[in-house]
């Protein structure tokens, strides 16, 4: 793939305008809450376009326009089960607590809620995850430009993590949020054409169909068994694994996402940032989902359009890269590799952002120097963005040499995640839950997730300890070790509450359903404005779907 | 405080400009899997994107 001129005038457009915001809001940013936390000042279409933005790094994109060829439709449950329920969730019962306590990050509302060590085992493990993921998806796309444009690998990380560096450590939060707005601009206007293109060539939804296993083109027809479909699984691991467990886990208790709704201007808005953001999530299948399954279509049809090998398949993963090289002549190809780069620094700046806040606010300032003028945290939550962005750098540099820790890494932060919505439930819903309950149900269900990997096999991984089981793929052992983590945490977090003291009822207001007041309705807010009649539209959008498609 | 509208809408109506001139003038720039003049078609769409956010950013102030 060769580039021209006018791509390049295209790619330098962009990185003008992300730095020219950055540049303009840094005026808006006096205190450390306005670095950190926007002031919650933030209008709600950009709250929620940000919301999902933050979560649309390149590794999203590449990777389910890759499954979308590789498994077809069926790639959508990560979307439709995966994601919506799970949004609607947040939005609707837990941001009353997140957005009424004050919380100013989700560890935060650990401690508030529970104590001091399930806040920090929180806080410690979500930094260096965030701090490993930008730096694995900074890996991947240097690995990918390099191999698609012969970019050097060192080049476009430098450059592209650079450029995240200047914006956010001139406008904090809200530099990075609007920019997100503008790269999810950028990354939708830049996708769908792809999207109408390969479809129409491929003979629009009717000829792929016709085309292809009916598999790909079903998402639910074929759940019923491991066996009858590409991905090994089957509705139950599917629906508790994937749409309950892991779904919730990530919207309802990620501070990269629910930083964005923390950030908005009112209660209602919090709430609704979720809710609003639903809309647009639930219809990004079709521009990157549909030209994956587009692409297998087209390989039947002798156009001169195929993937390249490897091993006994293909490379899935140039799935969109090679469409863009059969779709787009040059200058639509200049805004198509922005905006892979615009969903690249997007994802990167959400992890950076979240980082900082909880980094200041919940290891600094609650371990290192408390009560410390607040000028002293605006300047660590800057110093925070560079130390950050130097890490991620090297932990890319890190997984090109050493991709077996990466792996192991990967896999351990997925241990602690798996049963992280048990605790966050138990903590919101039921005022008897108790700090040293919470801590151990979270190690516990730490512990459950592990010994599931240990005893159990799919595909040649896992079964450290002994081969109890053999899932028929890794993503149906992935649900599983999820579903058995959330359920130890639960039960440990309910035992052992019983059995240590609970907190006083007083202390809780805020924090506990039954106990926290919720807020009456605002003010000159209208009926679709209600997150309620907002989660019913959306829910109920996201069922015809599910039919539309099943 | 300026409003996020104007800087997008300035970004896509260049952007769709740059497109739609790329497509009047060097027509013979085609990607091999389609006949159309995509550069055309996706910069008239990016230029009404650009120009309803720039009127919405208008409209507010």
């Amino acid at each position: 793939m060769t580039l021209a001129p006018v791509d390049y005038f295209i790619i330098a457009l962009y990185f003008a305008f992300v730095l020219g915001i950055g540049w303009l809001i840094r005026k808006r940013v006096a205190t450390s809450e306005d670095f950190l936390t926007s002031g919650r000042s933030v209008p709600l279409w950009i709250t929620s376009l940000a919301f999902i933005a933050a979560n649309m790094g390149a590794q999203e994109m590449i990777g389910m326009c890759a499954s979308g060829a590789k498994y077809g439709i069926m790639t959508a449950h990560f979307y439709w089960i995966g994601a919506i329920p799970a949004m609607i969730f947040v939005g609707v019962f837990m941001m009353p607590f997140y957005y009424g306590s004050r919380a100013r990050s989700v560890p935060e509302y650990l401690r508030l809620r529970f104590d001091e060590k399930t806040r920090t085992f929180n806080a410690v493990t979500f930094a260096a995850m965030t701090i490993f993921s930008s730096g694995i998806s900074m890996y991947a796309l240097g690995l990918l430009f390099q191999l698609v444009l012969g970019w050097s690998f060192t080049a476009s990380v430098l450059l592209s993590a650079g450029i995240v560096l200047v914006y956010t450590y001139l406008g904090g939060l809200t530099s990075a949020m609007y920019n997100e707005v503008l790269q999810f601009f950028l990354i939708t206007l830049g996708f769908t054409p792809l999207a109408i293109l390969a479809v129409q060539r491929a003979g629009g939804w009717e000829g792929m169909a016709s085309r292809l296993p009916a598999v790909m083109t079903h998402s639910w027809r074929y759940m019923d068994s491991p066996a009858s479909n590409p991905m090994g699984v089957e509705a139950f691991g599917l629906v508790m694994g994937l749409g309950f467990v892991l779904s919730f886990g990530y919207w309802c208790t990620d501070f990269l996402v629910v930083q964005r709704a923390l950030a908005a201007r009112s209660m209602n808005a919090a709430r609704n940032t979720p809710l609003a953001a639903a809309f647009p999530k639930m219809l990004i299948p079709f521009i990157v989902i549909v030209p994956g399954i587009a692409a297998m279509a087209l390989m039947q049809m002798n156009l001169g359009y195929s993937l390249p090998p490897k091993g006994a398949g293909y490379n899935y993963d140039l799935t969109l890269t090679t469409l863009m090289a059969a779709f787009y002549p040059s200058g639509l190809l200049g805004v198509g590799l922005t905006a892979l780069m615009a969903s690249f620094m997007s994802g990167m700046a959400g992890n950076v952002t979240a980082l900082n806040t909880v980094w200041t606010y919940d290891i600094y300032q609650g371990h290192i120097r408390k009560g410390a003028p607040d000028r002293h945290y605006l300047l660590v939550g800057r110093l925070t963005t560079i130390a950050g962005t130097g890490l991620s750098i090297a932990t890319a540099y890190l997984a090109q040499l050493y991709n077996n820790i990466m792996d192991l890494l990967q896999l351990v932060f997925g241990f602690v995640n798996a049963p992280l919505f048990a605790t966050f439930l138990l903590g919101m819903f039921w005022k008897r839950a108790t700090g040293h309950g919470a801590f151990a149900g979270l190690l516990a269900g730490t512990g459950a997730a592990a010994l599931t990997h240990g005893l159990t096999q799919a595909e040649g991984k896992g079964g450290w300890i002994a081969g109890l089981h053999e899932f028929p793929s890794t993503m149906a052992q992935n649900f599983w070790i999820a579903i058995f983590a959330w359920t130890a945490c639960f039960l440990v977090t309910v035992g052992v509450s019983l059995l240590t003291r609970p907190r006083p009822e007083a202390e809780l207001t805020n924090l506990v359903y039954g106990i926290t007041r919720l807020p009456p309705p605002e003010p000159g807010v209208r009926w679709f404005e209600r997150p309620a009649a907002l989660a019913v539209v959306v829910g109920a959008a996201c069922l015809l779907l599910n039919l539309w498609f099943g | 405080m300026w409003d996020l509208r104007l800087p997008s809408g300035l970004f896509f109506t260049i952007l769709g400009l740059v497109l739609c001139a790329t497509g009047l003038w060097l027509p013979g720039h085609r990607a091999p899997l389609t006949e159309a003049n995509v550069n055309l078609y996706a910069g008239a769409g990016m230029l009404v994107f650009g120009g309803v956010m720039l009127w919405l950013a208008r409209r507010r102030s």
